[in-house]
């Protein structure tokens, strides 16, 4: 692919424990220099796929390319891949420096250069004073820290970090993202970033892979993913989606026609929806529903919810009651907001309309 | 109520604090007494007096027990400790069934009476022992080696057979609770199975093998039953040399003045222990 050089690639990769198979044909890349984030909920088998590239476990099925060369067979101590543990792994014996020191340490690096590049390191992750502490003297957050200096040092060719965000509370959580962001930019190295919250996955990430039991569901910039999800889990996934079900009456290039409770909608369509007679959902985000559009479908108000900035409201189809739509209007607006019981005109742009694959339909 | 209960409360805190002062220091102090009185033809003088560790201290006789006796345990412990050490490592690194089946195997003779095992032992140095029989019909050997039984050689053997699970138990426990996932992180940052080893769990397991060396010295070193069944006229302990003073010679005050010498050992022993400690952290 053009300007893309991948360090890393795996081939149909599948990992099975006894009877129970907990991934499935993974084929994926990672760029030399990209964050790449794997994304899925727990038990999708998105810490396996980390796993076997960092060698902790030996695929069953398929490979894993390092630049090329088949390494799946290669031992956890030989791979160029250094890993940031979800709770740090650090040793609790060791000093800040003498666990940052130790990759380079167990190579046979002379002491004497060793300690200008701990040294350097801890500069970059800023922890320049803490470097005779034991892990047990600092905090959650340098922890998390020493654990990256630690992985970076050895000038690995892919940073591995799973959940390494996890431990911590909200607001260190945030301000993590954006260091690890940094650093990313800074070494100009791969980083393969394990989560299950798509916000971490949003704020980082160069491409996304969602994963859903044991399965990729779907590649993608963040961006892509919020726009087009492939698949009903995918949008259920990037925050809050109205979903209305359809079949799809004619498909005219990228826009497909759908029939549905509430009349025939026109929305945008990629990949395997985008076919005559498949079964799909029409997918709106609430903040692009619009409260009295003039040439709007008629709903019932069950239900609005103040939430400071934004009001929630639930309304149900008045033809179709099975349709219910949630949508976000600002609280104080100049207009005055429905009472429940009220029957409104909800409308939307074609633009904001998706149309998504149903359970089942896509390939 | 509340009156009742914290009179509950000083019970238990008088229990607690009682037996020990009861099991423990009371018999400590009595004898610890009984080391500055004398004998005076068979009769107990109850004066102070430093008489009795006057004598340890002159007498080249004891005192080269005593130095051959430290020789002796420490010999003994360090050992327990690598073959303690090797065993445990070894454990570890099974699938936890058949983990637990070794260090079953293991602690099996802990099940056993300690006189029972000392037999066994004799049974297997003895002169015409299982050693030396098999020695004979290998054809390696025309006669029964003797040094194997009544000798410092037969304690040293016996020492290490009867006090290894002491050694294997704790260094075992220390390593096992070692987080798996440091050995996996050591591996990640290139490091090999001896860097692990080296770097990761000695120093973790440390705590371990200062409790397996502990027991083993202070037991070792406290042991007279083993010396004097195996030991013969050549075996001579200072374990023997105290127990001779209260069973055969009947210098209680001598016997005590000794025990106190045999404690203090094991004190320094336990302290020294302690500052080993320290090494497990390296800033």
């Amino acid at each position: 692919m053009n300007q893309r050089s991948d360090v890393l690639t795996l081939e149909a990769v599948g990992k099975s424990f006894g009877s129970t198979t907990v991934l499935r044909d993974i084929t994926l890349s990672v760029a030399s220099n990209e964050f790449l984030t794997i994304l899925g909920p727990s038990g999708s088998g998105k810490t396996t796929i980390l796993r076997l590239i960092a060698g902790f476990e030996a695929p069953t099925t398929g490979r894993i390319m390092l630049d090329g060369a088949d390494i799946s067979q290669m031992p956890i101590n030989r791979r160029p891949f250094n890993t940031v543990f979800q709770d740090y792994a650090l040793f609790p014996h060791l000093s800040v420096r003498r666990n940052v020191g130790y990759g380079l340490m167990v190579r046979g690096v002379p002491k004497a250069e060793i300690e200008p590049r701990v040294e350097a390191v801890l500069a970059i992750v800023g922890l320049q004073d803490y470097a005779l502490r034991l892990p047990r003297e600092l905090s959650g957050g340098q922890r998390q820290r020493v654990a990256l200096a630690r992985a970076i040092i050895c000038e690995p060719r892919v940073i591995l970090l799973d959940e390494p965000l996890a431990a911590l509370d909200v607001a260190l959580r945030a301000q993590m993202c954006k260091f690890l962001k940094d650093i990313q930019r800074r070494l100009d190295i791969a980083f393969v970033f394990i989560t299950h919250d798509q916000q971490e996955a949003i704020a980082m990430s160069d491409r996304i892979v969602v994963m859903r039991d044991g399965r990729i569901e779907q590649i993608g910039g963040p961006e892509e993913l919020y726009a087009f999800p492939a698949s009903r889990f995918v949008a259920g996934f990037f925050g809050e989606n109205n979903l209305i079900d359809g079949v799809v009456g004619a498909v005219d290039g990228a826009r497909c026609k759908v029939e549905t409770p509430i009349g025939p909608l026109w929305g945008s369509a990629r990949g395997p929806a985008a076919v005559a007679g498949a079964e799909v959902h029409l997918a709106i985000r609430p903040e692009a529903l619009v409260l009295g559009a003039t040439d709007g479908h008629r709903f019932v108000v069950r239900d609005a919810q103040f939430a400071g900035p934004t009001t929630l409201i639930e309304a149900q189809g008045v033809v179709a009651p099975e349709v219910t739509l949630r949508l976000r209007v600002p609280s104080g607006g100049t207009r005055a907001l429905p009472a429940v019981g009220d029957v409104v005109a909800i409308g939307w742009s074609e633009t904001d309309a998706r149309v998504i694959a149903a359970e089942g339909s896509n390939g | 109520m509340d009156d009742r209960r914290d009179l509950w409360r000083m019970g238990w805190a008088a229990f607690c604090l009682g037996l020990p002062f009861l099991f423990v220091l009371a018999p400590i102090g009595t004898f610890i007494l009984y080391s500055f009185w004398h004998n005076e033809s068979g009769a107990l003088v109850r004066e102070f007096t430093l008489e009795n560790y006057r004598a340890f201290f002159a007498d080249p006789v004891f005192r080269n027990i005593y130095l051959q006796t430290v020789a002796l345990c420490l010999g003994a412990t360090i050992v327990n400790l690598v073959v303690g050490y090797a065993i445990a490592l070894f454990a570890s690194r099974r699938p936890p069934r058949l983990r637990f089946a070794l260090i079953l195997m293991f602690m099996l003779p802990l099940f056993t009476s300690y006189i029972i095992k000392v037999y066994a032992v004799r049974g297997i140095l003895g002169h015409r022992g299982v050693l030396n029989e098999l020695l004979l019909a290998s054809g390696l050997i025309s006669e029964p080696i003797t040094a194997f039984i009544f000798s410092q050689s037969a304690i040293f053997l016996t020492f290490i057979v009867l006090y290894l699970p002491f050694a294997i138990l704790p260094i075992y426990l220390s390593i096992e609770r070692i987080p798996e996932n440091l050995g996996t992180a050591s591996a990640d940052l290139g490091g090999s199975q001896m860097d692990e080893i080296r770097h990761i769990i000695l120093p973790l397991s440390l705590p371990g093998v200062v409790v397996a060396a502990l027991f083993n010295f202070v037991m070792t070193f406290g042991d007279f039953v083993t010396p004097t069944m195996v030991g013969g006229t050549e075996g001579f302990t200072f374990g023997r040399i105290v127990f001779s003073q209260f069973g055969v010679a009947l210098n209680w005050p001598l016997g005590a003045a000794l025990a106190v010498i045999l404690l203090a050992t094991s004190v320094l022993a336990v302290g020294v222990a302690g500052l080993a400690m320290r090494w497990s952290t390296a800033r």
